[in-house]
């Protein structure tokens, strides 16, 4: 018998109920519709978002704007040296961060026994995830441009956004071992690999569909990020090449640069930058979140056969 | 033969438990500097230009020129937008996370969850771009506001940048909570609301204080969104349609101009500092709050 | 094998991206965003002529300017104060720039006395129907502490009195100068190069107008050298650079700046 299912036939229905019953019943009804209303307000919301930015956005999408060089004082900007940096900076951001952060997940969940360093590495761990960005950046400004002399560097970027992000990758990694089943490892180990033959032949491969669909959607994040890059990796594009592979390189990205046109610069046409970047932001977000699901499934069953 | 095998697999693991070690280690090292370097910065102000610490935090008179850097005026507005979005967006996210964890069908789940991590992955200077673009126009065309710029934009703003953050902290609150609780309340002839209100609540208090510790967490350390609608006035807002300033709007603001070494840089670090100290009391609060649960 | 080749491809696309670093001179300017028009087109006219010489300008205003100058961040500072709290550094005066007093052109507002400004300023008057316009409150849009013209303002427009705090402050001229147009009863101030022909009204300060002609008589009190700084005694590349900046009469011209031999008038404080 389903207790459940036969208690709320019952109470759906408001005829030949009593009075206290009936109202209970009522306000359990307007509750019900007004949280229908509330979680569709969300999705509405971001439609309109997504509506909005697109509408004021794709007519400048052309190709001058995308690859063109920026402008300092003069109308006819382009983004493309933005673009280019911003990924520059998450590729560089993810080999320092990825290695570490997969590490420090696998020594935490797989090896680590309950204790004092254990009770450290989580406890810093959430301290870091809990700093605001504005704080990282000036760490990366005192660090890297004033201590080392860098001046203003993609590397000093990357190596600051590396710090930000290492408790989310630490995160991703830990969720997706634990995705992983205990019989795996014990049959492993029941045939005689080491712990660690285990966890890198056995267990990473299974854990690989999520943590990838994790580490894409942290990419998407690094992608937008503006505070921590501000005082790190500047304000201008490479005076030298504007796709410099330098990592010494002053390094605008894109995010840092929509933020730049609305607060110090003195371009004429900065409907057209705002509106054209902030679409353009929005699209690689789009896409990161896409090809995160879809690149984790399919990597998944390519390694393992499983979905995720 | 087999002996050497598996002496190399041993060396290995060795080898490999010791990189492993080193890579959590880092982590650690990486907060304690990081601590270290604020900390030392941040109270220069206090031990190398003798500014009182108490002047700091509460003298509301900002004045680089005349050696007196009061943060009164941006600690509370850094208050007053945090409160305003944790007010609007606190209970609306915990409804949502109630919404679905207990009454979704599979397919509006669907559609949430990935809008959900949509709005999570836009950059927050693009949300700062959205709050100038519609939301500073159409305060300025209907309230008294006269630019826009004000605390309730930057509030209306942040509710929203906390909002996943919130939904999804409480629907995992509500989804760890055993499934006997609700059969039994409503075996008892509750309706769903009842149930939800009187019992799933209750349970889940400090879950959901958790989501709104962390809603806070981001909302205190947000500063491009507030940044681009607030308005960068250095006094205290006389209504919330009147422009002020946070702690991190100053920081970004004056940062690039300020000299190493002099006093307002000094300040500036102290207002980073104590951001810091915030985020430290945060994670506190939550490994209270989580302790108390079990 | 595949291995050992894609690392040799990377290591000689990274010597070679760096080789182009030492082979090619660069020059970093940044600052006030009241010089930047005339920085940018100059550096683009120069790297015409100069191949071989990078040059990369942006804004930050001149607090920024002088700040990275001094720590060796970039070659030259762009500002329109004086310096004299940093003594290493050498300036460079390449030209002269008015600044204009803006207001939001419904208000049809078009002069008014030095000491009204500094009543509206200071916070004494806040409505514009106290000066002879229409029934407003008046929006005061500061500059924020790293701006020069703020500096300037306030020692030839402003003193004795001083701005009351707590207004909105923006950042750069351009964002001033839209912030203006924008907001109904707005009041502001930027240098020409950002307000001479754009739809916000320049007012004239005690009848004078504000022109060229009248900064180089002296007249329109309200403008500034603009100074190119550098750390130490400038050579080289970044020398001919500067010079080449203050001799340019069309770019000044084009950019609503003012030849310094052209004054007619000189001040030592600014």
């Amino acid at each position: 018998m389903d207790i459940v299912a036969t208690t709320q036939q019952r109470s759906t229905s408001l005829l030949g109920a009593s009075p206290g019953v009936r109202a209970r019943k009522l306000a359990d009804q307007i509750a019900t519709v007004v949280l229908w209303l509330m979680a569709s307000s969300i999705i509405l919301l971001l439609a309109m978002f997504i509506i909005y930015m697109f509408y004021l956005g794709v007519q400048y999408l052309t190709p001058s704007f995308i690859f063109g060089l920026p402008a300092e004082t003069t109308a006819g900007g382009g983004i493309g040296p933005e673009i280019y940096n911003s990924f520059y900076i998450l590729i560089l951001t993810l080999i320092f961060t990825v290695p570490i952060s997969t590490a420090a997940g696998v020594y935490l969940h797989e090896y680590a026994k309950p204790g004092r360093f254990r009770e450290l590495v989580v406890f810093s761990a959430e301290s870091l995830a809990t700093i605001p960005s504005i704080v990282m950046g000036l760490f990366g400004l005192l660090v890297f441009v004033y201590l080392f002399k860098w001046k203003f560097t993609a590397l000093g970027g990357a190596l600051t956004l590396t710090l930000l992000n290492l408790p989310a990758l630490m995160r991703v990694t830990q969720e997706a071992l634990a995705s992983v089943p205990d019989t795996f490892r014990e049959a492993s180990m029941g045939m005689g690999a080491t712990r660690w033959q285990t966890v890198l032949n056995v267990v990473l491969p299974s854990a690989i569909g999520r943590m990838t669909t994790g580490i894409v959607l942290i990419a998407g994040r690094i992608f937008g990020e503006t505070a921590a890059l501000i005082f790190t990796a500047g304000l201008s594009v490479s005076s030298n090449a504007p796709y410099d592979l330098n990592p010494f390189h002053t390094a605008e990205t894109l995010a840092v640069h929509l933020w730049y046109t609305h607060t110090e610069s003195i371009v004429p046409d900065v409907a057209r930058i705002g509106n054209g970047s902030a679409l353009v932001l929005l699209i690689m977000v789009l896409i990161f979140n896409i090809a995160a699901r879809v690149g984790g499934r399919a990597l998944s069953k390519r390694l393992t056969g499983r979905p995720t | 033969m087999i002996g050497s095998i598996a002496r190399r697999s041993h060396r290995n693991e060795r080898i490999a438990l010791n990189v492993i070690r080193l890579c959590a280690g880092f982590v650690i090292l990486a907060m304690a500097v990081i601590l270290l370097y604020l900390t030392i910065e941040g109270t220069k102000t206090f031990f190398v230009d003798h500014f009182s610490p108490l002047a700091f935090l509460f003298s509301p008179d900002y004045d680089i020129d005349g050696n007196h850097p009061g943060a009164a005026v941006f600690i509370a507005g850094t208050l007053l937008v945090t409160v305003f979005a944790i007010v609007v967006g606190g209970p609306f996210g915990i409804a949502v996370g109630v919404f679905l964890s207990e009454i979704a069908p599979h397919r509006m789940a669907q559609l949430l969850k990935p809008a959900i991590e949509l709005l999570v992955g836009i950059p927050s200077v693009v949300y700062g771009w959205l709050g100038l673009t519609l939301l500073v126009p159409l305060i300025r065309d209907h309230t008294s506001s006269p630019s826009g710029f004000s605390l309730a934009g930057a509030g209306i703003v942040l509710a929203i940048m906390i909002l996943p953050t919130v939904i999804s902290l409480s629907e995992d609150a509500f989804n760890s909570l055993p499934p006997t609780l609700k059969e039994g309340s409503l075996a008892l002839g509750a309706t769903r609301l009842q149930t939800i209100v009187r019992v799933l609540l209750p349970s889940a208090s400090s879950g959901l204080a958790v989501a709104l510790i962390l809603g806070i967490a981001r909302a205190v350390g947000e500063t491009l969104a507030i940044q681009l609608v607030i308005g960068n006035a250095d006094a205290f807002p006389n209504s919330i349609f009147s422009p002020t300033a946070t702690l991190t709007t100053v920081i970004v603001g004056e940062m690039p101009s300020a000299t190493e070494g002099s006093l307002q840089e000094h300040a500036l670090f102290s207002m980073a500092f104590m951001l810091l100290l915030i985020a430290m009391v945060l994670i506190l609060l939550v490994r209270f709050a989580l302790r108390k649960r079990t | 094998m595949k291995r050992n080749a894609a690392l040799a491809a990377l290591l000689v696309g990274f010597s070679l991206s760096t080789s182009s670093v030492f082979a090619d001179s660069s020059i970093t300017v940044a600052g006030s965003t009241a010089l930047l028009p005339l920085a940018k087109d100059a550096a683009g006219a120069y790297q015409a002529a100069n191949p071989s010489v990078k040059i990369s300008v942006s804004g930050g205003g001149s607090g920024t300017g002088i700040n990275q100058v001094a720590a060796k961040a970039i070659d030259i500072g762009d500002s329109d104060i004086l310096a004299p709290s940093q003594p290493e550094l050498v300036d460079n005066k390449v030209a002269v720039t008015g600044f204009a007093i803006i207001v939001n052109p419904d208000l049809k507002v078009t002069n008014l006395k030095r000491t009204q400004i500094q009543d509206i300023f200071s916070g004494k008057v806040t409505n514009w129907n106290q000066v002879g316009g229409p029934d407003q409150k008046i929006v005061v849009i500061n500059r924020t502490r790293g701006s020069g013209t703020r500096v300037v303002f306030e020692k030839t427009v402003i003193e004795p009195e001083k701005v009351v705090e707590g207004g909105l402050t923006e950042d750069a001229t351009g964002t001033v100068v839209s912030v203006v147009q924008q907001t109904p009863g707005a009041i502001s101030y930027a240098s020409f190069s950002g307000t001479h022909g754009k739809p916000v009204v320049e007012l004239a300060i005690d009848g004078v107008a504000a022109t060229e002609a009248n900064v180089m008589t002296g007249k329109y009190p309200f403008w500034s050298y603009e100074h190119m700084f550098t750390n130490g005694p400038p050579t080289g590349d970044v020398k001919k650079f500067i010079d080449f900046v203050a001799t340019s009469n069309d770019l000044l011209a084009k950019n609503a700046f003012i030849k310094i031999s052209d004054m007619k008038t000189s001040e030592t404080n600014r």
